[in-house]
């Protein structure tokens, strides 16, 4: 009732036209970005950060949230017209969305896609707001030992579940990040490593810059690399654009469910909201009276995607917020914002700024009612958007992931790493290595390193206590059954035993 | 040779092999600071050591998988099964054009390291534009002189457009001084 209380008066809090232009702006920007294949959630929200210094602390952080809900959820756009997912997050809704588009039901897959966005963002907002304060309650209880222990989790579990064709690739791609990190002064002595002579290194490597080389400069390569896409043209005039209420009220369970597991893998640090789309397809797959129909145009299937990948969103926020870990790619780059803006993530958010994850509930409620919106009134005005020739918006595009980074620093070498990382990016894509480890890795580098120094500081240099406090044991214990389940001999003789195990 | 291959991961792994020694080795030689009579178990080459011996671990397994794989794929081609059958993944996922990708990497490096901070950022930015816009849209204007003025006009227009809106926004609306 409280927290009820509390998220309606932050929405009072924002209900002046000033507020509410900016929602409306940065949220039919996200879902552009989303939408345009090649512009992903990340790079929006990396390119957004570097425009919003000049803004007010709540101003800045309400545009960075709807960037990041319209980025997601437009990612559907092009996923079902022209079956390349706008973003990864919407790779599970082109299995379905596309073939409901090649079936003359474009317009109707998008309207079930919006509805099913929109439920399933408010499904992880409801958790958000029950969730992060007693998180951020037993996140107090953390001591140096059980950061060190998360940080560790976080890149190791993002390895695993990233990871397209091997995990080995994950785990070095989480190393890389944590070397990234290890570059410049580090923060218990102030001796500066790795900087190779560069004093521009001191400071070591920030992660705007980082991101928008990675997320941007790289996806403007790809795009420019592979062919273009082809936008379905089957849609008659006067096809139905609203989703029909019956439709979302036979999904209801889909939907909830959905809801809750795209959050709980939120939640997950930096899997994201394609993982969170796979796993909802996958479930409702499994639970559904039509699931062959699945990958052939199932309008639960899509709805389940789309629930999934949009409920990650909040879900994202809730350790970004109350652990400083971020939950997804678009998340670290928002915690990045969030220290530029002076606010510190963290265990300590609900002591130092208790109503800013109500403000943050309320900034996401605001989006999704933007997107429902955009999404079911704009939907004509997106097929033209998707019509807008590459050749044209990538020179547009990488022209803003040169002066975004600048604008931060002022610097010449900003521009260089973001070079440097847009080009090594790229290449590592194409090589499988996934991105979210490595991102993980440069934003908890500092906090694995911190912990563990000031961890062996206190016991004296003991490691016993690494083992022993009831929350390190369990983080080494489920690290060490992750790592060993990774390794194919290990996987496969449990496999046999089970399988050994049923037969008998 | 593709960027994703076993020659690929070969190399990949013998250059993080070294990379993992290298860090192994500098956080082994990092000043210890005990001039500053801090606690051994702090000094700031710790976790680097670890990092470059966890790098060096896996690179070395890459190496491992990329050699097994390769047996595998032999042992299989003798037995007469060819691994090389295509999928739909591998379909979906055929390389682009090599020659898009250079010109791409040349017209943006050029920009970002060559263009910016040498020239005015308008003037370069409008050049960069231009030249991407133009490159990429020539080959599909068609034949005729006509198509292929409209279409050097068209690219010219949109470049100063978006070259002057995004230096003023810069410029005016956020107050950096552009480069």
């Amino acid at each position: 009732m409280q927290a009820m209380s509390a998220l309606l008066e932050a929405l009072s809090s924002f209900m002046n036209p000033m507020s509410l232009f900016h929602v409306a702006w940065a949220t039919l920007l996200g879902i552009f970005v989303g939408s345009l294949p090649g512009l992903t959630a990340t790079m929006g929200v990396a390119l957004l950060t570097t425009l919003t210094y000049t803004l007010d602390r709540d101003t800045a952080i309400l545009v960075l949230i709807c960037m990041y809900v319209g980025a997601i959820y437009g990612g559907s756009r092009s996923a079902i017209l022209l079956n390349i997912p706008g973003t990864p997050a919407s790779a599970a809704t082109s299995l379905d969305g596309y073939p409901l588009a090649q079936r003359g039901q474009a317009g109707y897959a998008m309207a079930l896609a919006t509805a099913g966005s929109a439920l399933g963002t408010l499904v992880g907002i409801a958790l958000l707001v029950l969730l992060a304060p007693p998180l951020a309650e037993i996140a107090l209880n953390f001591g140096s030992f059980e950061f060190f222990w998360l940080a560790l989790f976080g890149i190791i579990i993002s390895a695993q579940l990233t990871a397209e064709t091997s995990q080995l690739k994950g785990y070095i791609a989480g190393l890389l990040g944590l070397m990234v990190a290890m570059i410049g002064s580090e923060g218990i002595h102030a001796h500066v490593r790795f900087n190779m002579g560069f004093s521009d290194l001191n400071g070591g490597i920030a992660l705007i810059p980082a991101m928008v080389g990675a997320f941007g400069f790289a996806e403007v390569l790809t795009v420019m690399w592979r062919p273009a896409g082809k936008v379905v043209e089957s849609e008659s005039r006067n096809a139905r654009t609203m989703p029909k209420l019956i439709d979302l009220w036979r999904y209801k369970f889909t939907i909830g469910r959905s809801g809750v597991i795209g959050t709980l893998v939120g939640i997950i640090p930096g899997v994201g909201e394609d993982i969170g789309a796979w796993a909802s397809y996958a479930v409702a797959k499994r639970f559904s009276k039509e699931r062959d129909q699945f990958g052939h145009g199932s309008t639960e299937g899509l709805t389940a995607a789309e629930t999934g990948n949009s409920a990650v969103v909040p879900g994202a926020l809730i350790p970004a917020l109350t652990l400083a870990v971020p939950g997804s790619a678009p998340a670290a780059v928002l915690i990045a914002a969030l220290f530029i803006h002076g606010i510190r993530p963290g265990p300590m958010i609900m002591i130092e700024q208790p109503d800013f994850i109500y403000s943050v509930a309320a900034m996401l409620v605001l989006a999704t009612i933007a997107i429902a919106i955009f999404g079911l009134s704009l939907t004509r005005v997106f097929v033209l958007i998707l019509k807008v020739p590459r050749e044209l918006l990538m020179p547009v595009v990488f022209t803003l992931c040169v002066i975004g980074p600048y604008a931060l620093t002022q610097r010449h070498f900003d521009i260089w790493v973001m070079l440097v990382f847009g080009l090594v990016g790229f290449i590592l894509r194409q090589m499988k290595y996934p991105m979210a480890p490595l991102v993980l890795g440069i934003i908890l580098g500092s906090l694995l390193d911190k912990s563990l120094r000031r961890g062996l500081t206190l016991s004296n240099g003991d490691i016993a206590p690494f083992f022993t406090r009831p929350i390190s044991l369990t983080f080494a214990v489920v690290i060490v059954v992750t790592i060993l389940l990774s390794i194919p001999p290990v996987r496969r003789q449990l496999t046999r035993l089970f399988s050994a195990k049923e037969m008998t | 040779m593709r960027l994703e291959s076993p020659i690929a991961d070969r190399i990949t792994g013998l250059i993080l092999f070294a990379l993992g020694i290298s860090m192994l080795v500098g956080g082994f030689t990092m000043d210890r600071l005990e001039i500053r009579q801090i606690h051994p178990a702090s000094i700031p080459g710790l976790l680097p050591m670890g990092l470059g011996l966890a790098m060096a671990l896996c690179a070395f397994l890459l190496i491992l998988s990329t050699l097994q794989s390769e047996s595998a794929r032999y042992d299989s081609t003798r037995e007469g099964v060819s691994t090389n059958l295509p999928n739909e993944k591998s379909k979906s996922e055929e390389p682009g054009s090599y020659t898009n990708l250079l010109v791409t990497v040349f017209l943006t490096v050029g920009y970002g390291a060559g263009l910016v901070g040498h020239v005015p950022f308008v003037v370069a930015t409008a050049i960069f534009i231009f030249l991407f816009s133009l490159y990429f849209l020539w080959t599909g204007s068609g034949t005729k002189r006509k198509q292929k003025s409209r279409t050097i006009t068209l690219c010219a227009v949109y470049a100063v457009v978006f070259a002057v809106g995004i230096s003023a926004l810069f410029r005016y609306g956020f107050l950096v001084r552009l480069p």
